[in-house]
């Protein structure tokens, strides 16, 4: 797992803490959890969190609480293009979400919930047997082309050819999907 | 097909680990998640997903919870067949159940499918594969939620992705001597595993008879099978940690363990008047007496666990009415456990 705050080193330094019952976690590399002692970073974090949830432990408010506490009629009145739903409905009523849509309506909001919740934003799991095969290929073109960058960069003309004909095989397999 | 429900299964009260349970969330991609739906198409959502599930009214039995009495529909909940959450709201909602209701499907739970299968004993693989069946039956007809990075889109981010939490119900009656309070003493580092250890009904809910549910708390970022293997590291851990414990006391002070064992085997055996609580913790004795493997243990045409759910409040009100006072509950259990036990 990457450094949440670096996003170069591995994370090294884990941290918990509950809000609204639920455990949020942090994971930094030794560099940033060190800089986190003497700097601001837990309380640059905190504010993420505090924009999204109300209820923040006493331990994570800076001496003095000097930071704002931002109330939740200061949260942005976003509503779902698809349910209405907003988000500030969503942070006080439950933390349940409206429909699929809420996903992208909300979705900077969501990823950074996901990445303290989850620990991770990326599904390794199952696909849809029916309907997940598009997805799956269009994905798997994805994480290819990415590859076939990092190729390219480090002049690999040989590993970039390979990944340019999966590509291509995979981009034509998912033509043929309805 | 085997038509047993898992806890009548053949009497094996050795094994710490009682039962393998995976929840699959799922949500139909054209209806919004139930905070957001109407009555109009919640009960659409629910005939469209129960058509899903059985195809020409095959495989499963379709229970209309809803004309069932308040008792009748917490049995259901006893046997863990359905959620707590599952029986409030005021939506209409659907409930399908396997044969030998080791499989059932809720529909319009927190997510509009909530597919469950539970096996005895320490098979979680199995019941994957078998709630992933179904989960491949239902999308046959509907198309689910599902986004190529977040996966499975549930109502809360704590089920993103797989949807799954997989846990296993587990006795662990010597943890819970030493340890007395498991939830928030010895295991409170549990969570740096993304697992969860809760009383016997999950979340929320109290430790009863030393039965615990240890599940995971993650959903995202790795596969089912990934998630699987983690949680059972970590339970095998807990187990031997049990063991050890047993083998402390059995080894330092045998005579203290049979006292335990045949105490409660002379209360079960003789009450007149018995609490749910103080009866789970009998059961639990005299099942830490048979793991130990204890000489002279009483022979049971039950497994211990069904008869810890039979004595629990609705199911003693479903066989002997639904106006029993606690005081007449009591009675009744000290009486079935007498015929049990004496």
């Amino acid at each position: 797992m990457l450094c949440q705050k670096c996003n170069t080193n591995a994370a090294s330094v884990h941290m918990q803490q509950f809000m609204n019952g639920q455990k949020v976690e942090l994971h930094l590399c030794q560099d940033c959890a060190f800089k986190a002692e003497s700097s601001d970073i837990l309380f640059s974090l905190e504010n993420i969190f505090k924009s999204l949830m109300d209820h923040v432990n006493p331990q994570y408010l800076p001496p003095g609480g000097a930071v704002n506490k931002q109330r939740p009629s200061s949260l942005p009145v976003k509503a779902c293009s698809r349910c209405g739903m907003t988000f500030r409905k969503f942070k006080t009523g439950g933390g349940r979400l409206g429909c699929d849509a809420c996903y992208k309506s909300f979705a900077v909001e969501v990823e950074v919930l996901l990445r303290t919740m989850q620990g991770s934003t990326r599904h390794e799991g199952k696909y849809p047997r029916r309907t997940g095969a598009g997805i799956l290929s269009r994905r798997q073109v994805s994480d290819l082309r990415g590859k076939l960058k990092n190729a390219v960069e480090l002049e690999d003309f040989e590993e970039a050819a390979r990944l340019r004909d999966e590509i291509r095989a995979l981009d034509k397999s998912t033509e043929v999907q309805p | 097909m085997n038509n047993t429900p898992w806890y009548q299964e053949p009497v094996t009260d050795e094994g710490e680990i009682l039962s393998s349970r995976v929840r699959l969330a799922r949500n139909i991609k054209k209806y919004p998640f139930r905070l957001k739906l109407t009555q109009q198409d919640a009960a659409a959502m629910v005939e469209e997903a129960a058509e899903s599930v059985t195809p020409g009214g095959k495989y499963f039995r379709r229970v209309d919870i809803g004309n069932f009495s308040e008792t009748e529909q917490k049995v259901f909940m006893e046997k863990h067949i359905v959620s707590p959450e599952f029986l409030g709201g005021n939506l209409p909602k659907g409930l399908l159940i396997s044969d030998d209701q080791n499989i059932s499907v809720m529909l319009n739970e927190e997510d509009h499918v909530r597919i469950q299968s539970v096996k005895p004993g320490d098979d979680l693989n199995r019941a994957f594969e078998t709630a992933s069946q179904i989960d491949d039956l239902i999308e046959e007809r509907v198309e689910f939620a599902f986004d190529t990075e977040y996966g499975y889109l549930t109502a809360c981010l704590t089920n993103t992705g797989t949807g799954l939490r997989a846990s296993y119900m587990v006795h662990l009656p010597c943890l819970s001597r030493v340890g007395a309070n498991i939830s928030s003493h010895s295991f409170s580092n549990f969570g740096k595993f993304g697992v969860a250890i809760r009383g016997i009904y999950g979340e929320g809910t109290a430790p009863m008879g030393s039965i615990y549910q240890i599940s995971n708390q993650n959903t995202l970022g790795k596969s089912e099978s990934d998630i699987i293997a983690g949680l059972k590291s970590v339970t095998q851990n807990v187990i031997s940690q049990e063991r050890c414990e047993r083998q402390k006391l059995l080894s330092a002070n045998r005579r203290h363990l049979e006292d335990i064992v045949y105490r409660a085997y002379g209360i079960l055996a003789n009450c007149r008047l018995i609490s749910a609580s103080e009866a789970m913790n009998l059961l639990s004795d005299i099942r830490l007496g048979c793991i130990s493997a204890l000489s002279d243990m009483p022979r049971l045409q039950k497994q211990i666990y069904q008869i810890m759910m039979e004595i629990q409040p609705a199911h003693l009100q479903r066989t002997h009415g639904e106006n029993l006072n606690e005081m007449q509950r009591d009675m009744i259990r000290a009486d079935y456990l007498r015929g049990i036990f004496a």
